[in-house]
């Protein structure tokens, strides 16, 4: 056997070798199946109702609890900011003169999430209460997501922030996709989301956060008496988060 | 006719320097790459606003060369062209390479690299476009795999099968790449068309690179090939291309007829940089001088002007890449329509982007390793034929 | 085997035979030795590792389990806690309240086993 056989052969065995190692890694990686989603049915479905009516124009109250709540990664820099839940001022473009009115966007919790469809590791799914949440465990950054959501709510973590206000919730490494996950480590909890109970602290109350599927919840009731919006249901994507007086 | 396949000799001075200069490339990517996993994407020059850079750009480019240079191959395995089975193996390498660096250049471009091997294969998601994607890439690899063992050991029944499953396949394949944009919510990406569009344009550089590998390679080598063949290819090359602009010309129609893709058509065709690239890069350079030249019956039967415009095809399609990636990024979606989004503290409105070092640099990276494995493959295996003769 | 010698380093499909056995031994062998000399020299990991306070009596599970299977237990409660939404009391960040340091406890076996587990770069766990 001549050292271009030896070499063929050890590298043969290698490969083999080592594939079968990666084969077994891959099958025995922990839950592994085709559609790992979750469908036990669950009774809830929540759901966010903004009344702009009851928004105070500068006040960001609403931001800043998020932030410390979420460690959500601010580098002072817009290019790389991460906003799960931000303030938008809003003009017809042929009136430039009229100031406008300003609108709380955020991610809207799609009934039919195009960023859950389109990722390829699951790491984006909705939950069985209908949350749209990211498994930062899993996403591989590969921001197939932020190119399918229409609402430009997804960031991606491009830089690290030193800040880390809220210790008992884990902060972002870069690298991994994100987007508001409505808290549901709080509403999991029975707490209702940073962002809504700044906004009541306030004195405003004009974010409503409850169970859409709940007749007599708060939503419910205002999304059934008063004329809300939601942006761009034509798309077909069923946002979640009603808005009052858009 | 009878054919010997040989591998060169690998011994002059211009083969080691070219490989070492691969080499080098190479190890640039790498360092860069190294750079950036431990910064983070932003170095790359990505944006909250522009998520996919140069090197979606490269992958689609590179994916695209692959499925064209397996047509090549496929006119002697598919369709028993047998003028043309000198250029198959070459051209089954190359389609294996260039499949190769489509994937490098997907890979290097994530977030989290290390998470790559493991989750995509574990948590399948049949409904993305981006996981369906990597199975048709990594069994073209593994059909090109199969193919050219097949030509290396001469088996004619294996070869036709494979090369018909490889044809197949390689439509296959780009129509998958050309859906990752086209079944998008992008505004100026969501089209029924773009997977054929990109089968055409991958079909014209795929044709136009390996006229250039074949005219330029036999040259440096000094082996023969009658000009008939390159000719014959050239012509096709010009029936391609038309295919080319008409998917072009089709796409963009629609968008300026369509009222409320208008304006993003218009900001496509006349908006800045990339309507330059457009309009020069791709229309002109692209498609309107090659065809003209391989239309014309003096330039078209001239394997100089032949090769002339095979370049020009190649960095057209470039373009057209380009073009299709990063204007569909920059151009926001219309969350409000008719309305000016201000005051987020995101940029709205056109986002800006402009190329930066490590992503180019990590290109090059990726194309050195590519070019260091088919200079060296050129002299490993028998790739190349002593003579290319047309059939009388 | 009429008088054929077992192996006959001349013909070449034996010696490939053997060639692939000796990847297929040596590679695991030579991959266990060197994190066996690469290990930490104690012998039970007690003997370097950071006692927590002693009015905790036990771990999360039992201590045997933990040793050696506190990774499946994480790897179950995130499945659990972040698909499934169903919040448990038992978390990463949680260890810390108990081992209260990661360079003395944690690190100290991961390193010997030569892990670096990359979730502290998101989890809070003081050093
Ligand atoms: C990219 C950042 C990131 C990395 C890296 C990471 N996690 Fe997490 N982890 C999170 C986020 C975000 C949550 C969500 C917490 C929630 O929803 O309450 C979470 C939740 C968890 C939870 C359940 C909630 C809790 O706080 O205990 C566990 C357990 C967990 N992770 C374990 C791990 C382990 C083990 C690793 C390392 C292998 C790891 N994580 C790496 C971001 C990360
Ligand atoms: C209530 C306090 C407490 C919490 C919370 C806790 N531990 Fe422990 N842990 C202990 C005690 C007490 C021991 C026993 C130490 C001994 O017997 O030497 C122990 C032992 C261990 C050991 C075995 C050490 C050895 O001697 O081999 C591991 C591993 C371990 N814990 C991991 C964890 C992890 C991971 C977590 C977080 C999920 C955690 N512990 C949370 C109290 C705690
Ligand atoms: C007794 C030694 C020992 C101690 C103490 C210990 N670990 Fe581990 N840990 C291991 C070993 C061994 C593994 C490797 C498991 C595997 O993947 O096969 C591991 C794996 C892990 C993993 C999974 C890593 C991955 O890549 O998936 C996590 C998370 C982890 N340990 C967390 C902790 C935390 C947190 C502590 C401290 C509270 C701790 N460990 C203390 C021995 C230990």
């Amino acid at each position: 056997m001549d050292r271009r056989d030896f070499i063929k052969t050890a590298g043969g065995a290698f490969l083999l070798a080592s594939s079968g190692a990666y084969a077994f890694r891959v099958l025995t990686a922990p839950s592994a199946g085709w559609m790992d989603v979750d469908f036990t049915p669950s009774g809830r479905k929540w759901g966010m109702v903004i009344d702009m009516n009851k928004c105070r124009e500068d006040c960001t109250a609403c931001l800043q609890a998020c932030r410390e709540e979420n460690n959500v990664a601010f580098v002072n820099d817009d290019r790389y900011d991460i906003h799960w839940i931000r303030k938008a001022r809003l003009q017809y473009k042929e009136e430039s003169e009229n100031p406008g009115k300003s609108v709380i966007l955020l991610c809207n919790h799609c009934d039919n999430p195009p960023c859950a469809q389109v990722c390829p590791v699951q790491a984006t799914y909705k939950r069985h209460d209908g949350i749209v949440i990211v498994d930062h465990h899993r996403c591989i950054g590969c921001r197939y997501c932020m190119i399918a959501c229409p609402y430009n709510a997804r960031y991606f973590n491009m830089k690290e922030s030193e800040e880390w206000p809220n210790k008992d919730f884990p902060k972002r490494s870069h690298g991994v996709a994100e987007a508001c996950n409505l808290c549901a480590h709080r509403l999991d909890a029975g707490k209702m989301p940073a962002c809504v109970e700044a906004c009541a602290r306030q004195g405003c109350g004009a974010l409503y956060v409850g169970d859409l599927n709940d007749h007599s919840s708060e939503v419910s009731r205002l999304i059934a008496k008063s004329a809300v919006k939601r942006i761009r249901p034509d798309l077909g994507t069923e946002p979640k988060v009603y808005y009052i007086g858009l | 006719m009878d054919i010997q396949f040989e591998s060169i000799e690998g011994n002059s001075w211009t083969y080691r320097i070219t490989l070492i200069v691969l080499a080098a490339f190479t190890v640039i990517g790498f360092l860069a790459t190294l750079y950036v996993i431990d910064k983070g994407i932003w170095v790359t020059g990505m944006t909250n606003r522009i998520p996919w850079g140069v090197q979606i750009v490269m992958a689609v480019y590179y994916i695209g060369l692959s499925a064209g240079s397996l047509v090549i191959s496929g006119l002697y395995g598919v369709f028993g062209k047998l003028e043309y089975k000198p250029f198959a193996r070459i051209a089954v390498y190359i389609a294996m390479l260039f499949l190769i660096a489509g994937l490098l250049s997907i890979l290097t471009d994530q977030g989290r690299m290390d998470r790559v091997f493991i989750q995509p294969f574990v948590h399948f998601n049949l409904q993305s476009m981006f996981s369906i994607n990597p199975l048709l890439y990594s069994g073209h690899i593994l059909i090109c795999v199969i193919y050219l063992w097949a030509l290396f050991t001469e088996r004619k029944k294996t070869t036709k099968v494979v090369a018909t499953l490889a044809f197949g396949w390689a439509f296959c394949v780009h129509s998958g790449t050309g859906a990752i944009f086209g079944f998008g919510a992008r505004m100026l990406y969501e089209s029924p068309l773009l997977p054929a569009a990109f089968v055409a344009a991958a079909m014209a550089s795929g044709t136009a690179l390996m006229i250039i590998t074949i005219v330029v390679l036999f040259r440096i080598t000094n082996r023969h090939v009658d000009d008939a063949l390159i000719l014959w290819l050239g012509r096709f090359l010009a029936i391609i291309l038309l295919v080319v602009l008409y998917f072009l010309f089709m796409e963009n129609a629609y968008r300026v007829y369509v009222v409320e893709l208008r304006e993003a058509a218009l900001y496509y065709l006349f908006g800045g940089w990339h309507a330059i690239l457009f309009w020069f890069g791709l229309i002109i350079i692209g498609c309107c001088i090659p065809m003209f030249i391989l239309f014309r019956n003096k330039t078209g039967n001239s394997v100089r002007w032949v090769l002339i415009a095979s370049i020009m095809v190649v960095f057209g399609i470039l373009c057209e890449r380009y073009v299709i990636v990063l204007p569909g990024l920059m151009h926001p979606p219309e969350m409000f329509p008719g309305m000016l989004v201000t005051g987020t503290g995101v940029p709205e409105g056109i986002a800006p982007y402009s190329l930066s070092v490590v992503e180019v640099l990590q290109a090059l990276g990726v194309f050195g390793a590519i070019g260091f494995l088919f200079v060296w493959g050129l002299k490993a295996f028998k790739l190349l034929p002593n003579e290319a003769k047309a059939l009388v | 085997m009429k008088g054929k010698p077992l192996l006959s380093p001349a013909d070449p499909g034996q010696a490939r035979l053997i060639v692939i056995i000796a990847v297929l031994i040596f590679v695991p062998l030579g991959f266990s030795v060197v994190s066996q000399v690469s290990r930490n020299r104690a012998e039970s990991p007690n003997d370097f590792l950071e006692k927590p306070d002693p009015k905790y009596e036990e771990c999360v599970r039992e201590t045997s389990y933990m040793r050696f299977h506190h990774w499946e237990l994480l790897r179950g409660i995130r499945e659990e806690v972040v698909r499934y939404g169903k919040r448990s009391d038992v978390g990463l960040t949680k260890c810390s309240e108990c081992h209260t340091s990661r360079e003395r406890f944690c690190d100290k076996c991961h390193n010997a086993a030569s892990l670096t587990p990359d979730c502290f770069d998101c989890h809070y766990f003081p050093k």
